[in-house]
């Protein structure tokens, strides 16, 4: 029998039955639809959690912190120590996190850049102005790859040196002390900064007091004043973890800190610079548990958006797996309406089964023919159950996802509950069918051992 | 019976099947034409058929020992009961013997598996049913195509084989009818053109004229017999209708399940 014959027979008898094919096929397509429906919430679970992540910072991006006990506040209050006080609650057989540590980080495979992270408090001044900053000295050759973002001007380069990049906030920050009614913190948003920090002069020390009316007495000499240019601010979106930081080569900040200490006093020869905080940077995110986990081996603690992910990512698997079995629930319900269908069918047709095979129809065609029947069931109710639930897709991300908004826990953006990729569909139209096929196996097996016999008698 | 003929004879069947280009083939198939036309399409050996109801037996053929030559029109005469259409439908491959040899052109139908039984009824054997057993649901073309459909005939040679059948039976106006809106001397007439279509070398025919007057039995008879007739084709008619069985050349009277006499015509 031709292929062709065989499925025109099959659709004829499709046909014939109407009412209950259509109805077999709806239970397909609640199936069906469940199920995409189901696994579409959860692919939007997890891309709001993704792309809400994406927003806070990158997912690349491994902290590692020198101490232990500390959370994952990115602006920790820091200071520089000497290698004496270094990390609290550490004994003395822990690593540091020194430049032969960085170099040992950056030596793990997948490592793409290591940001070093030397932070320490200074005043700026400019003419009349001052402002309070956290000077942070970084390996500008790293800057490209931890989201440093200029706004106006550049980045720095390795061969800078008195070079400062301004964290967005950091221009609000200028005030005139001796002014009363502007004081560092009545700044305001929508005024303009008094100090334009990528022309005017500036100068920073370590001398908090400078500029101040009173000046608090000092107990060594009085820290030197630096002249330092501005050369780059950072735009607020795309740099948001810098925007209180003026950012300065590592180098320069080594050395004026080191210059200060020898002024206050501080003897101690070689000293050794430990960082409180390193970022990490993997170039492919797979890689992120295991350069994390070699750190971690280190004896470091690290802290990265990825593990956030992971904890959302089982998160959402559990709800797809909740969701995506009272689909399959659904879908094994309708498997059985296939195989009632069939069955019914035998039934009806055990007499034109008969004539058939007197007439010389092969076994297999007979067989085929059901399996055909049963398949064209369920590829028709899976199509129809995909049409279908890309229709309740955009409705739910029309009407409940708005009202979903910032109900799925801090800083979680939902633009879309439902996703339904390309993918899932040919896949769901794929397993429907096939459950098809599997619904009509014993029923077509059946119908192809019924004697022929029987058929010719019954009346 | 010469036992060297037969095996000539299944080789040219079993070469013919197979369709094999090989030269020996022309040789044997000479010879198996010049027997022609004293060849036994079929040879029954000692057929014994036992049913079994419960605890009881019950005996529908007894012993059964026939041989049909080509051309043949043979009906097989008897009351209800006596095991007419279990010949029948043992012949067609429908059940099995009990004990017992039938060959039907050389292929041992007792012994064949379901797949060949399907190729067996698709190449030698067409069947005509008393209560027609057409398709319901397919017009009288479809019908007539059915067996060339399941051959694995192309659309457009069916349907003119089909037709050319429809037209040889007078129902060419019925074409496009379903069984339901013709006549039950009109859905013989398909079931005929159904039986007739692939040109096989024996018809059945299970009670034909059962359902239909006297007239239209007659009407029915002829034309199942001049088709016969005209392709050389061997009739097995089964009936307890004596004016169907004049049109036979043997009639075996059958009786519980034997053989009683076997009348030649003339
Ligand atoms: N499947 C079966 N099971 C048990 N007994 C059967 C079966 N088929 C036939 N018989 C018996 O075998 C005997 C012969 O039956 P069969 O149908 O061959 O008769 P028949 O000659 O065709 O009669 P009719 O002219 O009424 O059609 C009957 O006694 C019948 O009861
Ligand atoms: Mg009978």
């Amino acid at each position: 029998m031709k292929k062709f014959d065989l499925i025109r027979m099959a659709l004829g008898n499709l046909w014939r039955r109407k009412v209950r094919t259509v109805l077999t096929i709806l239970g397909v397509l609640i199936g069906t639809a469940s199920i995409t429906l189901m696994l579409s919430l959860g692919f939007g679970i997890d891309q709001s959690y993704r792309g809400s992540l994406e927003r806070m910072g990158s997912l690349n991006v491994i902290q590692v912190y020198n101490y232990y006990g500390g959370g994952y506040y990115m602006e920790k209050s820091v200071s520089v120590r000497g290698s004496g006080g270094g990390g609290g609650g550490g004994d003395s057989e822990t690593k540091k996190l020194n430049d032969a540590t960085c170099e040992e980080i950056e030596a793990i495979p997948g490592v793409q850049a290591v940001l070093r992270m030397l932070d320490t408090s200074v005043k700026f001044g400019s003419g009349r102005y001052v402002a309070w900053g956290q000077l942070l000295g970084i390996n500008p050759e790293a800057m490209e790859y931890f989201d440093f973002v200029v706004d106006k001007g550049r980045l720095l380069t390795e061969n800078d040196t008195t070079a400062i990049v301004f964290g967005s906030d950091v221009p609000r920050n200028f005030y005139n002390p001796k002014d009363r009614r502007s004081n560092w913190w009545g700044y305001s948003q929508d005024t303009e900064p008094s100090v334009n920090v990528l022309k005017d002069r500036l100068i920073m020390t370590f001398d908090m007091s400078y500029g101040e009316p009173q000046h608090s007495p000092t107990e060594g000499k009085r820290p030197k004043r630096y002249h330092v240019e501005g050369v780059g601010l950072l735009s607020w979106e795309g740099s948001m973890n810098y925007s209180w930081y003026a950012i300065a080569n590592i180098d320069y900040v080594k050395k004026i800190i080191k210059e200060n200490e020898r002024m206050q006093g501080n003897r101690r020869r070689n000293q050794e610079t430990i960082y409180n905080q390193i970022k990490v940077r993997v170039e492919d995110l797979d890689e992120v548990v295991n350069v994390q986990n070699a750190i971690k081996d280190m004896g470091f603690q690290t802290y990265s958006l990825n593990d956030q992910m992971v904890e959302m990512q089982k998160t959402s698997r559990v709800i797809q797996a909740v969701l995506g079995g009272i689909g399959a629930i659904s879908l094994l319900v309708a498997a059985l309406g296939i195989t009632n269908t069939m069955v019914m069918s035998i039934y009806e047709r055990t007499k034109e089964i008969g004539i058939m095979k007197v007439l010389g129809c092969l076994l297999k065609d007979i067989k085929n023919m059901f399996l055909i029947e049963s398949g064209l069931i369920g590829f028709i109710g899976g199509i129809v159950g995909g049409v279908f639930s890309i229709g309740a897709s955009v409705l739910l991300n029309k009407f409940l996802a708005p009202a979903l908004m910032g109900r799925m826990g801090y800083g979680v953006q939902v633009d879309k509950i439902s996703i339904i990729p390309s993918w899932l569909l040919l896949a769901v139209v794929v397993f429907s069918t096939f459950v098809g096929l599997i619904s009509g196996y014993s029923p077509a097996r059946r119908a192809m051992k019924l004697t022929a016999l029987t058929a010719i008698r019954t009346e | 019976m010469c036992h060297s003929k037969y095996f000539e004879i299944i080789i040219f069947r079993l070469q013919v099947i197979e369709g094999s280009d090989n030269p020996l083939q022309e040789v044997v198939s000479v010879k198996g034409q010049k027997k022609d036309a004293e060849e036994n399409i079929i040879e029954i050996k000692d057929l014994r058929k036992i049913y079994k109801v419960g605890n009881e037996t019950v005996v529908a053929l007894n012993n059964i020992n026939i041989t049909i030559k080509k051309g043949e029109i043979c009906c097989f005469l008897g009351t209800s009961g006596s095991g007419k259409s279990t010949l029948l439908n043992m012949m067609a491959g429908l059940e099995k013997p009990t004990k017992g040899t039938i060959k039907i052109a050389g292929w041992d139908v007792e012994k064949l598996s379901e797949k060949k039984l399907a190729l067996f009824r698709q190449n030698h054997i067409g069947f005509i049913f008393q209560s027609y057993n057409l398709m319901t649901f397919s017009n009288a073309l479809e019908n007539v195509a059915m067996p060339l459909i399941f051959k694995g005939m192309g659309r457009k040679k069916r349907n003119k084989a089909a037709k050319e059948m429809l037209k040889a039976v007078g129902l060419e106006d019925r074409i496009n009818h379903r069984p339901s809106e013709m006549s039950g001397g009109q859905q013989q007439r398909v079931g005929i053109a159904r039986a007739f279509v692939a040109k096989p070398e024996i018809v059945f025919a299970d009670e034909p004229t059962g359902n239909l007057d006297s007239k239209t039995s007659k009407d029915v008879m002829d034309m199942i017999v001049e088709m016969a007739t005209q392709y050389n084709q061997t009739l097995i008619i089964v009936t307890h209708d004596l004016s169907v069985s004049k049109y036979a050349h043997r009639v075996f009277h059958i009786l519980d399940g034997d053989i009683d006499k076997i009348e030649v015509c003339s």
